[in-house]
């Protein structure tokens, strides 16, 4: 193992245990502690994964820009590696949200899925990045896939707010007025428990991203260590 | 002023070869019509309700051929390696972009000035006097899908199953421009005017001019042999 | 199904497949790893030989 190895596992083992303890306490103070809203329910508890998801995920899309323009600049394997570590978190904390949107939605408007803007929206996401996946697995050359990828980084993360402002015009300004409002905040009046919960769950879902995201990073650069000792060798 | 220079001589070329073989344009302008033709079978429309679907179904058409004439876009180019002759010339990258991106729109272009009298026709509507305001809004649509198009062509030229991988890619970020589009020429065959979907027409402009701009910015990463 | 259900099958799923994706990525991480050892003790052994 090489010289810095040791230290950095060591951190990040302290991260994923930090994760843990922030996610246990999370899960309690969110199910048990925090009450229920005057309006959804029990049901209001999802909330406590759903925002936290949706925001990692924006995150890491904002760490696969980074990624992807650093690439470009310094063409530096790391920041190649980012961002496609950070892409495959992307998409996995997508899926996460819009599961979980869509089991909110069926005991508060009755359906498992509509077209509203926030549900829309994080499906264009999700396409956007699957297909950012994609692209990658599909270029056998190793440069040239970094750098497709890096371009697509860049595009998708600066259209994402052009895709936002269309879906919520289209959803809002031809919706009739419901009396389910699904674009409303999800809830009136926050209690300042329900808030604490929201916060520690949004602080482990942060830990344990980092934790995953370091594991992934260190993954990446296994791989592409594992080719050039390969290489080296001739095959 | 050497970027439109070179992206002059670039299109022009392309132009030239297209005049030639006239593969691009005629596959592009059939498909099209092809198009509104299966349209007219799917969907049995009450003379009303065309007027409804008027836009998504000319968008629809267009966004098919146009990836059509995407996935064309670099075959000159492919043949004789002179991508490669091409990148070894002092040439700036943006104006191959800038002339791909043209290439493609005046293709598109020409295939949309036939294909919108084509459909009043086909579905029989009568506002032919609203024709200037719908080619106005096709064509700003017609540019943002050409800029993000080519950079996407670009993006997945190297890929394993590009025709598929394209699609793929670039529909979900074209989703603005679709957006726009439709609700600018709902609004025209509504109301014979834009009115409430001028904001929409903003987004079209400003999606039109950042993606050209990044297209220009970005293409020299992308397009490296 | 109650509202609890709801939010149980919600926490399920949820930390289900992060679970799962944990496992995948650690599974994925220690196979890259062991053959990285393996390249480098041979790599090692190259080098004693060669000496």
């Amino acid at each position: 193992m090489k010289k810095g190895a040791q230290p950095i596992k060591k951190r990040r083992g302290i991260l994923g245990a930090l994760a843990l303890i922030a996610i246990a306490v999370g899960l309690y103070w969110g199910l048990a502690i925090a009450p229920p809203d005057a309006y959804q329910g029990q049901v209001q508890r999802i909330m406590y994964l759903h925002l936290p998801s949706i925001l990692t995920a924006y995150l890491s899309y904002f760490l696969v820009f980074i990624g992807s323009g650093m690439y470009l600049w310094k063409r530096e394997k790391r920041d190649d590696i980012l961002a496609h570590s950070a892409a495959e978190l992307g998409v996995l904390f997508t899926a996460l949200t819009i599961i979980e949107g869509s089991i909110w939605g069926r005991p508060t408007w009755g359906v498992w899925w509509t077209w509203d803007a926030r549900l829309t929206l994080t499906a264009i996401l999700l396409l956007i990045y699957i297909g950012y996946l994609m692209l990658r697995s599909l270029i056998e050359d190793e440069n040239r896939a970094a750098s497709a990828a890096a371009v697509l980084g860049i595009i998708g993360f600066l259209d994402i707010p052009l895709i936002h402002m269309s879906v919520y015009w289209w959803r809002t300004l031809h919706q009739p007025p419901s009396i389910l409002q699904p674009n409303k905040a999800p809830w009136e009046n926050v209690h300042p428990s329900m808030l604490i919960a929201l916060t520690i769950s949004f602080v482990g879902f942060l830990l344990l991203y980092f934790y995953l995201l370091s594991l992934r990073y260190r993954f990446g650069e296994m791989r592409g260590e594992i080719k050039a000792q390969r290489l080296a060798r001739g095959g | 002023m050497t970027l439109l220079k070179e992206t002059y001589l670039l299109l022009w070329k392309d132009l030239l070869l297209e005049l030639r073989r006239r593969e691009s344009l005629l596959t592009m302008f059939f498909f099209g019509t092809l198009l509104l033709f299966v349209f007219h079978f799917s969907f049995d429309l009450a003379p009303d309700k065309i007027v409804e679907m008027a836009p998504a179904l000319l968008w629809l058409a267009f966004l098919f051929t146009g990836t059509l004439g995407l996935a064309q876009l670099f075959n000159a180019e492919r043949e004789n390696h002179c991508l490669d002759a091409l990148l070894l010339s002092p040439l700036d990258r943006g104006a191959l972009f800038l002339a791909k991106t043209g290439f493609n729109l005046i293709l598109m272009l020409l295939v949309e000035i036939v294909v919108i009298p084509l459909f009043w026709i086909l579905f029989n509507l009568h506002s032919w006097n609203l024709l200037p305001q719908i080619f106005l809004v096709s064509l700003l649509g017609t540019v943002g899908f050409c800029g993000l198009g080519t950079m996407m062509a670009a993006v997945t030229l190297r890929a394993r199953a590009r025709e598929l991988l394209l699609p793929l890619v670039l529909f979900p970020l074209m989703i603005p421009v679709i957006l726009a589009t439709i609700r600018c020429m709902e609004n025209i065959l509504r109301m014979g005017e834009l009115g409430e979907a001028l904001p929409w027409l903003r987004l079209l402009l400003g999606f039109d001019v950042i993606f050209l701009t990044l297209g220009v910015l970005l293409f020299d990463h992308v397009i490296e042999s | 199904m109650g509202p609890w259900g709801f939010v149980a099958l919600a926490y399920g799923i949820v930390w289900g497949v992060i679970l799962l994706y944990l496992i995948s990525l650690k599974r994925r991480y220690n196979s890259a790893q062991a053959e990285l050892d393996v390249l480098s003790s041979v790599e090692a052994t190259d080098r004693d030989v060669k000496k």
